[in-house]
Order: C-alpha cells, then structure tokens, then sequence
C-alpha cells in the first residue's frame, strides 16, 4: 500500500508538472507576458505536491504502529486489566506474531480474534492512506493550477520552497550533531554517578576489569583516563612527527619544484595513500613494522615490547602524509602567482621565496591541515586497535606497548556487556573527552584559518 | 665583447647601450611569441614598449630578467646582451641577474608582510646591508625614492597589503630599487591604478631615469609619449619600428606604427 501510495503521489506530481507548464505556456501564447518562465510554474506545482505528501506519508508511517497498537490494546481492555507493562508487551507481541503467521502451541482463541483484527487494522490504515495520498495530492494539483496566471511569482514560491528544503537538511546536520552529544552526556552523567570525577580526570589507574556478576573474581576497578590519553597523545605525536615533516616537504617540492611529469606521478600515488583503508595500514602495522622495529631494536640491544606505540605512531603517520600534503598543497597553490613572480623578480631563489614569501603566505592554510591531522589521529581507531596494546601505562616510551582512548572505548563495549556498571558507562565517558579533546582542536583549527585567511588578498 | 659590427649599424654610441638584444626569439611550446627582435636600450633612458595585446610586448621584457626561466614550457633563443654580456650564457646565474635587472609588475604584489620587510626584503637575500642601520637608510632611501616616505614613514610595521593601489604599486617600486638595481622593468605599472596614481607613478618614473635604465610596457600611449624617450612597436611579435619617441608618434615610417597610434588597429 505505502508502494503504491508513494507511485500515486509520483505520478500526480508529474501531472501537476506538466498541467501546469502547458497552462503557462498557453497563456503565454495568448500574448500576455509570464512573470516566472513555464519551467517555473510546472516546478511549483510539482513541489507543492510533492513535498508536503511526502511528509504526510512519513508521518503516518511514523504513527501508524504506536495507533494501531492503542487500538488493539483498547479491544482487549477486559483482557488486560490489572496486567503489568511487560505482561502486556509480551501479549501484544505474540498477537503480532500470529498475525504474521508464526504460530507457536495453540494460542487461545481470543488472541487468534486479537491476530486477526491487527491484520485487519493493518489493510484499512493502508487502505486509508491511500485515499490520503490521492485526496491530498489531488487537492494540491488543482489548488497549484488555479494558482496559474500571467503575474504569479512561481519562481518566488519555488524559490521558497527549495530554501525550506536546504534549510530543512542544514538543520538535520545541526540536529544529528546535537543527539550525539546529548547521548554521550547522558550515558556520561551516569557513569560520574558512579565514579568520580575527579577520580577520573586526575586517575593514573586504568584497570576497568571489575566483575560483572556478583560469582565473577576480578579487580576492584580503577578508572583514571590519564595513561589511556598519554597513550593516545604519544602515538599521535609520533604520527605527527612522521607526516608532518613528510606531508609539508613533499608538498612543497610537488608544487614548487617538480617537472610536471614526476607530479603527475607522484600526485596520484599519495591520493591512492589516502584511500587504503585503515584496517589495511593496521595489517601493516602489526605484520610488518612491529616485527621490523623489534628485531632491530634487539639487534641494537633495546627492549622491544612487541606492540610499540612506535609501530602504531608511524603507520598512522604513514596514513596522515597524503592528507597534511593535500592541505599544504591547497594552501601553496592559493598563493597568488604575483607573489612568487615579485620574489623571483627581486632576485630571490626559489628557496628564499619558498621560506620567506610563499610559507608564510600560506601558513594558516597549512597549520589548518596539521590541527585536522592531529584530531584525525586522535580518534583514529582501526590502526591502533591493531597495533597498539591494551594495558594502559603512564609512559612516554614510544618503545613501550601503550593503549589509546579508542582502543579502550572498543574494548570496554566487545563482548559481555551490561549498562548499568561504571565498565561500560567509562566508554562513553572516554568518547566524551575525545569529543571534546577534537572539538577544542577544530575550534583552534577553524580560528587560525579564518584569521589569516584574507592576509595576502 | 660584443658583436661589434651590428651595433656600429645603431645609431647610438656604444657606451650608452646598456642592454642590446640580437635575432631574439621565444617560444611556448610550438607557439613563436617573440620573432627576430633586435633592439639596443639606452642607459638613463625610459624605453616604452607598446602594441596591441598579445604583441609579445610583455614576454620580451620577461626575457630581458629571465622571468620566463619560470614557465616550463618557454624557450628563448638570439643573445641578449648586458653591459656587453649575455645573461642567456650558462655561466650566468638568473637569480644575480634579477637583482641587476628589478621588475615591476602590473598588479601591486606586495608581500603580506609589513612595509618595512617589503622593502628589506632584497637587499636582505643579497645581503646588502651589514648592520641594521644599514638597513635602515636603505628603506628610507629606497621610500623616498619612490616617493612613498612621507605616507609611510610612521607605519613601517603596518602590512603593506592594507596600502592604497597607488601606494601599493610605489611600495613595489621600492621594494624594486632597495636592491640597487641597474635596469628597472615596468610591466604596465598603471594599469591598475587611479589617474591620480598613475600621474605620480609617471613623475616617479622619469626621476628614475637619473639612475636606471627604465624600460616600460604600457598600453596607453598618452602614457608612452609622456614618460619615454624611445619608443619601441610591437605587432604579432615582430619589433616594426624603434625610434625616438616624437618620431614614433609624430611621423612613423612604417604603415602599421601609424595604424596603431591612429586606433586603427589594436
């Protein structure tokens, strides 16, 4: 029914379409000069039909279950009077299971009567919403097409409509954002009920393997996110310490000095980088780096734990390169023509007009992309669930096994897991200070950019 | 040093020539932009080259600095000489050649940095000045010079993108010759600029003539008969005619000169 529904909806669209620009076109043709071109008026009318059905049948598909079970509920008072919230649940969903014909044992009689008047209810809401579509859409095609004449602002109205629909979608975004972060809090708020916050902001314990069933021997639990977040930070600036100077040198010498040629090799081979998949750079880390830094650290005599943040810190470096190039590369382009011609005029080489004139013209460009690298190594987790360990210590070491926030927040939901202990809650607790910890590094990001911005125009 | 027969044939004495350029051509990739240009510029003289757009009027000034050493796909050939030496030979280094030869471009490109550095900015890469007072007197001279000091004396660490075009375009002329240079470049520094600006540009220009060989492209040639002493016609990249500046404009000999300067073609 909703198949056929949205089909009725679709055709009287075009119908309005086409009814209303040959409306138009006729009394253009009788002489009289249009206000909007005839596109425009087909365009009203297919909007002004389209869009608001369309939210209709969304909304009944939306209400349609939540009614039909009031309705159902509401036959069986007699029956379900006295009955706790979970007793009835549990009857109203083997009524929906018979109804759908999955029938376990025999079921009373007045459950099989029950059965049979959902199906029934079901066919008439469709049945119904049908006659909704075709009585609205309907409406909407002749009250569109009266609206037809030769000094009607269709554009105007399409105009209206299509910003609704583009403000619609911008505040989808805005709304999505919003139910993340109130669902973080949330779960957040409830594990501070727990643990405090002090405890876990100042914490340099990380042992949330406490028992989840009272029969289970473990540890008591210490929930300090300090040395999760050390872990975090030394594999990010290992990372960084790899890419940056990588990402910004190869920018530069794609973009000043190369031939043509070499760039337009070089080019595509870093934009393949930035699409191997993460899981792939994590095979990578752990069945080839880890074992190569290892043996070589032995080989000098180093102690080599076997998942080093070293091995994890460079592949995610190796993954950042093509993204601070590709930011260093915009922001070297950007610089205006002139600027380098002025330098080179002046008998500038092409060093001292890349170091004086063109790096900082373009330094907000590139600080930019380093602060988005940054807050992408943060919260990258495919990598470091597989290279990196998961004992959290207090260590800079980037020869020791460290564990990152990511890593943790997997860990602590895989599995066996129950939301009312602080060892799941701490999760959303860590995905909390990740968001902020990223957030604070975006606003910074976004603030440099914008204020150099403008500098060299 | 030079190829002294074919200068014998000019008409100007050999010491004032400072730069001579011989059966020069250029070319983008199979494009022949410049064709067999020869022409002797004259020391403490403003040389004017115009012609209709695409005459190759501005791609031969870019050979005279080796700007088009930067496009890749640019090819010069013939000798260009300077004080008697070719700046295409091998030996020669562009980038000390830029310093000797400054330019000055048609849209103001001061760098986003202040007034002060703009100007520093050559003469610190050449290493010009030993102590900062130095440099100092360099910037104020080179200010003066380009008669921007008395604007910008009490804002030298303001960036020097927040000047007016005209100032703008004065600061560039600075920034040319804090480096001291021999020839100064002009491509078509007005045009960019307000009449007002332009009338001070155009005074500028003739000061320098005391020190520089000045050679400027331009598309007006109100401009061209006001500011130069010779003027040099370009046309599909040929040079048609080189002369005094009143001959040119007053009684050209070839046909298409005088088209042009009669806005019949262009």
């Amino acid at each position: 029914m909703t198949t056929a529904a949205f089909l009725c909806l679709l055709v009287l669209s075009i119908v309005g379409y086409v009814w209303n620009r040959q409306a138009a076109s006729a009394i253009r043709n009788g002489g009289a000069r249009l206000h909007s071109l005839t596109g425009f008026h087909g365009f009203y009318s297919l909007l002004m039909i389209f869009v608001p059905v369309v939210v209709l049948i969304l909304l009944w598909l939306v209400l349609e279950g939540p009614v039909i079970d009031l309705v159902l509920k509401s036959g069986l008072s007699d029956r379900l009077d006295g009955l706790s919230t979970g007793e009835t649940q549990l009857i109203v969903a083997e009524i929906k299971s018979i109804a759908g014909g999955s029938i376990f044992g025999t079921p009373e009689q007045w459950k099989l009567d029950a059965a049979e008047r959902y199906n029934t209810l079901n066919v008439r809401s469709g049945q119904l919403l049908l006659v909704a579509v075709l009585a609205m859409s309907l409406a909407l095609l002749f009250f569109s097409r009266r609206k037809v004449a030769a000094e009607f602002r269709a554009r105007h109205g399409v105009e209206r409509i299509v910003s609704g629909l583009m403000i619609f979608c911008s505040v989808v975004a805005v709304f999505v954002t919003i139910g993340i972060i109130a669902s973080l809090m949330f779960e957040t708020f409830r594990f501070f009920e727990k643990v405090s916050v002090a405890e876990f902001l100042f914490g340099t314990n990380w042992e949330p393997q406490i028992p989840l069933r009272e029969d289970q021997v473990a540890a008591e639990g210490a929930f300090g996110w300090l040395p999760v977040m050390l872990g975090t930070l030394v594999i990010t600036v290992v990372a960084l310490l790899l890419a940056v100077p990588i990402g910004l040198m190869s920018a530069i010498y794609l973009n000043e000095f190369a031939p043509r040629r070499v760039r337009s090799i070089a080019k595509p081979f870093l934009e393949i980088l930035a699409g191997v998949p993460t899981v792939v750079y994590g095979f990578f880390a752990i069945l080839v780096v880890a074992p190569a830094i290892r043996s070589f650290g032995q080989g000098i005599g180093l102690d080599v734990s076997p998942n080093t943040a070293l091995a994890a810190g460079s592949v995610m470096g190796i993954m950042l390169i093509p993204f601070i190039s590709s930011f260093a590369d915009d922001a070297l382009s950007a610089v205006p023509q002139s600027l380098r011609d002025g330098a080179l005029g002046l008998g500038a080489t092409r060093a001292e007009m890349m170091t004086n004139v063109l790096f900082p013209a373009a330094i907000p460009g590139i600080v930019g992309g380093v602060l988005l690298a940054v807050s992408r190594a943060i919260g990258e987790t495919m990598i470091v669930v597989m290279a990196a360990g998961l004992i959290a210590r207090m260590t800079i070491n980037p020869l020791d096994s460290v564990t990152t926030v990511t890593v943790q927040i997997v860990t602590l939901l895989i599995g066996d897991t129950s939301f009312d202990n602080p060892k799941t809650l701490a999760a959303f607790a860590l995905g909390m200070m990740l968001f902020i910890v990223t957030l604070v590094i975006n606003i910074f990001a976004l603030r440099i950019v914008r204020k150099y911005r403008e500098a060299y125009d | 040093m030079y190829d002294a027969p074919n200068l014998a044939e000019s008409k100007v004495t050999q010491d004032n020539i400072k730069i001579a350029a011989r059966k020069v051509q250029v070319y983008y990739d199979d494009n022949h932009a410049i064709k067999d240009v020869d022409v002797d510029i004259l020391d403490n003289t403003v040389t004017a080259f115009i012609g209709p757009s695409g005459c190759g009027k501005s791609t031969f000034l870019r050979c005279i600095n080796r700007m088009n050493d930067t496009i890749d796909i640019c090819r010069v050939e013939g000798d260009i000489l300077l004080d008697g030496q070719d700046i295409y030979d091998k030996r020669v280094d562009p980038v000390q050649l830029r310093a000797k030869v400054g330019m000055v471009f048609q849209k103001p490109n001061p760098f986003p940095k202040s007034i002060y550095d703009n100007v520093a900015y050559g003469p610190r890469i050449h290493g010009l000045a030993r102590t900062k007072a130095d440099l100092d007197e360099i910037v104020e001279k080179s200010l003066r010079r380009a008669a921007l000091w008395n604007e910008a004396k009490d804002r030298l660490d303001q960036p020097g993108t927040g000047l007016s075009g005209g100032q703008q375009q004065r600061l560039c002329i600075a920034r040319a010759v804090a480096t001291a240079p021999e020839v100064l470049l002009m491509d078509e520094p007005c045009s960019a600029l307000d009449p007002i600006a332009t009338a001070q540009v155009e005074e500028l220009i003739d000061e320098l003539r005391q020190d520089y060989s000045v050679v400027i492209v331009t598309h007006s040639m109100q401009q061209a008969a006001r500011v130069s002493q010779k003027t040099a016609f370009f046309h599909l990249g040929n040079l048609v005619e080189y002369g005094d500046t009143g001959t040119i404009f007053t009684n050209p000999e070839d046909e298409r000169t005088e088209s042009y300067i009669t806005g019949r073609i262009g």
